[in-house]
C-alpha cells in the first residue's frame, strides 16, 4: 500500500517536474470507443515534437522581447517629445508686441532641437508595419509635438501648418535608406484638438495685454478649425476621444469669443495701452506716454 | 455672424473717429488698407506672409460683400482629409462585414468542436468542424484583398479581425491536438487559414493567445467528460500536454496585458487537470500497471 502511493506520488511529480519521458503503457479497456487506435504512435509523436515546441517558443520569446523592448524605447521617444514640445509652446506663450522676434527665434530653435534629438529616434523605429502597430506608444508625443509646431507658426504668419509642410520637414530627419516618418491624419487633428486649447490661452493673455487685434484673429482662426473639424471627426477611427476634444474645444471657442465681446461692448472702458505700435490699434503714431 | 461682426468692428472704428484727435480720422483709411502698407512703416508686424494678407483683408475690409473668410488652404486641406477619412470608413466597414461572417463560420465550428464534451468520436465531430477550415479560408483570404488596398496598414485596423482571430486559431489547435495529440504551430495555423507572413499573417500575439484562450479552458471540461464516459488515460495525455504547454509559455516573458491574463488562467486549467488525473489515479482507474485500489481514503472528488 505504501509502495503505491510512493509510485504514485513518484509519478505525479516527474510529470508536474520535468519533461515526462515516455512510458509504455497498457492499451486502455477496448470497451471505449473514443479512442483513436494509432495511440502509441501518437505518444511517440508527442516526444518528438516536444522539442520543437520549445525552439518554437523560443523563438516566439524572442520576438516578443524584441517588440516590448521596441516598444519601451518608443514610449521614452515620445515622452522627451512630448516634455520638449511643451517647452516649446511655454516659450511661444511668452510672446508679446514687445519680444516678438526674439521669442519666435528661440521657439524655432527648440521646435528643430525636439525634430533632431527626439522625433529622429523614433525615425529608426518606427519602419514598416510598426508605424501602425506601436502608435498608441508614439501617438501622444506627436500630437504635442504637431501642437507646438502649429502654435509656433499661427504666431509666426496667422496660418494653419499644414500636414504636408508638417511632414515635409521630417523628411530631412531620416536618411534615403530608412522610410521617413510622416505624422498620420489622426495623429495631425488630435494635436490641432489640443492646438486651439493653447490658443484660448493666448488670446485671454494678449487682451490683458491690450493686444485686442490679435486677439480677435486667434479668434476668427479658432472658429475657422472649429468649423472644419466638424464635419471631418465623426469619420475618425476611434472618434470617441476627438469628440471629447470638440466639447472643449467649442468651449475655448465661447471663451475667446466672450472675451473679445467683453473688450468690444465694455470698450469705452477698456483703454489700450497709449503709444502702442500696434499698427491696428487706432492710436498708432500717438507718442509714448508713460502709465 | 461673421458680416455683423464685421459691421461692429468698423461701428467701433468709426465711433473712435468721431474723437476730436484729427490723427485719428487719418489713420481709419490706413487701418483699412493695413496690408497694403510695407512692413517697415510699422515696429512690430505681427504677420507678414502674402498668404496672411489676404486673410487680413478680407476680414478687415469694410462693407465687403460676404467673402468667405476661411483661408483657401485651409479648406481645401480639410477637404482632402474628409474624403481620406471616408475612405478608411469605408474600408473599415468592408472589414466589419467580412469579420462578421468570421465569426458566424467560427461559431458553427466551435458548435461542432463542443460534441466532444459528448463523447461523440473524434473523427466524426472533426470531419464535420473541417468544413468550416475551407469557409475560413476563404474569408480571411476575402479581408487579406480587402486590407490589401492599402498597403502597410494590417495593424491600423487590426484591433477589428483580432478577437475573432484568436478564436479561430484556439478552434483550429484544439481540433489539431485532438488529431495528433501536438500543439498547433504558429506557421502550421498561418497555413490552414492560407495566410502568409508578407501579405497579411497571422499576428504572433494574436496566435498565442488563440493557444490558449479556447483551447486551454476546454482542457478540464473535456478531461471530466472524458473520464465520466470512461476514458481513464485521457487525463493523462492532457495533463501531459498541458504541462508541456504551460512550462512553454513559461519561457515568454510578458507584459501586463491580455495575453498575461490568458496565460494566467491556464495554470487553473492545469490544476483542474491535474486534480482529475490524481482522482483517476489514486482510484486506480488509469491503465498505470498498479493493483486497484479500494481504500477506505477516497480522495476529494
Amino acid at each position: 500500500m505504501l509502495n503505491s502511493s510512493a509510485a504514485l506520488f513518484r509519478r505525479i511529480s516527474v510529470s508536474w517536474l520535468m519533461a515526462p519521458k515516455f512510458k509504455p503503457r497498457r492499451l486502455p479497456p477496448a470497451a471505449d470507443p473514443a479512442l483513436p487506435l494509432q495511440r502509441s504512435t501518437k505518444l511517440a509523436r508527442t516526444m518528438s515534437t516536444h522539442s520543437s515546441i520549445k525552439d518554437a517558443f523560443s523563438t516566439y520569446a524572442d520576438y516578443l522581447n524584441a517588440l516590448n523592448e521596441k516598444r519601451e524605447r518608443v514610449v521614452k521617444a515620445s515622452r522627451d517629445v512630448t516634455m520638449n514640445s511643451k517647452k516649446v509652446i511655454f516659450q511661444v506663450h511668452r510672446i508679446s508686441k514687445n519680444n516678438r522676434e526674439e521669442v519666435l527665434e528661440k521657439a524655432d530653435k527648440d521646435l528643430a532641437a525636439v525634430r533632431d534629438l527626439h522625433i529622429f529616434r523614433l525615425v529608426k523605429e518606427l519602419q514598416g508595419t510598426d508605424f501602425w502597430k506601436l502608435r498608441r506608444a508614439y501617438s501622444p508625443g506627436v500630437q504635442e509635438y504637431v501642437e507646438a509646431a502649429t502654435f509656433f507658426k499661427f504666431c509666426q504668419t496667422g496660418n494653419l501648418l499644414n500636414l504636408d509642410e508638417i511632414n515635409a520637414s521630417l523628411l530631412p530627419l531620416s536618411d534615403p535608406s530608412l522610410e521617413p516618418l510622416q505624422i498620420n491624419l489622426l495623429d495631425y487633428l488630435l494635436g490641432l484638438a489640443d492646438l486651439t486649447g493653447e490658443l484660448m490661452r493666448l488670446a485671454i493673455g494678449r487682451i490683458s495685454d491690450g493686444e485686442v487685434e490679435f486677439a480677435e484673429r486667434i479668434c476668427r482662426f479658432v472658429r475657422d478649425i472649429y468649423r472644419e473639424l466638424t464635419l471631418v471627426v465623426p469619420l475618425m477611427d476611434d472618434s470617441s476621444d476627438m469628440e471629447t476634444k470638440m466639447v472643449t474645444m467649442l468651449q475655448s471657442v465661447v471663451k475667446i469669443e466672450n472675451a473679445c465681446f467683453s473688450v468690444r461692448v465694455r470698450g469705452s472702458e477698456y483703454i489700450p495701452l497709449l503709444g502702442t505700435g500696434d499698427p491696428s490699434s487706432f492710436l498708432l503714431g500717438v507718442s509714448e506716454v508713460e502709465l | 455672424m461673421k458680416a455683423a461682426f464685421r459691421n461692429a468692428y468698423c461701428f467701433t472704428l468709426s465711433r473712435y473717429s468721431i474723437n476730436p484727435n484729427p490723427t485719428i480720422l487719418h489713420l481709419v483709411p490706413a487701418i483699412s488698407t493695413f496690408p497694403s502698407l510695407p512692413s517697415s512703416v510699422f515696429k512690430n508686424p505681427p504677420f507678414r506672409s502674402p498668404v496672411t494678407a489676404t486673410l487680413c483683408s478680407t476680414s478687415m475690409a469694410s462693407g465687403d460683400s460676404d467673402a468667405p473668410q476661411t483661408s483657401p488652404s485651409l479648406e481645401k486641406q480639410f477637404e482632402k482629409f474628409r474624403v481620406q477619412l471616408e475612405d478608411s470608413g469605408s474600408l473599415r466597414e468592408r472589414i466589419r462585414a467580412v469579420v462578421l461572417e468570421i465569426e458566424s463560420a467560427t461559431r458553427l465550428m466551435q458548435a461542432s468542436l463542443l460534441l466532444v464534451h459528448q463523447s461523440k468520436p473524434i473523427p466524426e465531430v472533426l470531419e464535420k468542424a473541417k468544413t468550416q477550415i475551407n469557409v475560413l479560408k476563404d474569408l480571411f483570404n476575402k479581408l487579406a484583398e480587402v486590407v490589401r488596398e492599402c498597403p502597410g496598414q494590417y495593424y491600423r485596423y487590426h484591433g477589428d479581425w483580432r478577437t475573432e482571430t484568436q478564436m479561430v486559431v484556439s478552434l483550429l489547435a484544439f481540433m489539431h491536438w485532438l488529431e495528433t495529440g501536438t500543439l498547433l504551430m504558429h506557421t502550421e495555423a498561418e497555413e490552414k487559414l492560407g495566410l502568409n507572413d508578407s501579405d497579411f499573417g497571422l499576428d504572433v500575439e494574436d496566435y498565442l493567445v488563440g493557444s490558449i484562450c479556447f483551447m486551454s479552458n476546454e482542457m478540464p471540461r473535456y478531461v471530466v467528460n472524458q473520464v465520466t464516459a470512461g476514458d481513464y488515460d485521457c487525463p493523462r495525455k492532457v495533463l501531459k500536454f498541458l504541462t508541456d504547454l504551460h512550462a512553454a509559455f513559461r519561457m515568454l516573458n510578458l507584459r501586463n496585458d491580455f495575453l498575461r491574463k490568458k496565460f494566467d488562467t491556464m495554470k487553473y486549467d492545469l490544476r483542474r487537470v491535474e486534480e482529475v488525473y490524481y482522482d483517476v489515479k489514486i482510484r486506480g482507474l488509469a491503465t498505470s500497471g498498479d493493483s486497484v485500489e479500494d481504500q477506505g481514503t477516497q480522495g476529494q472528488p
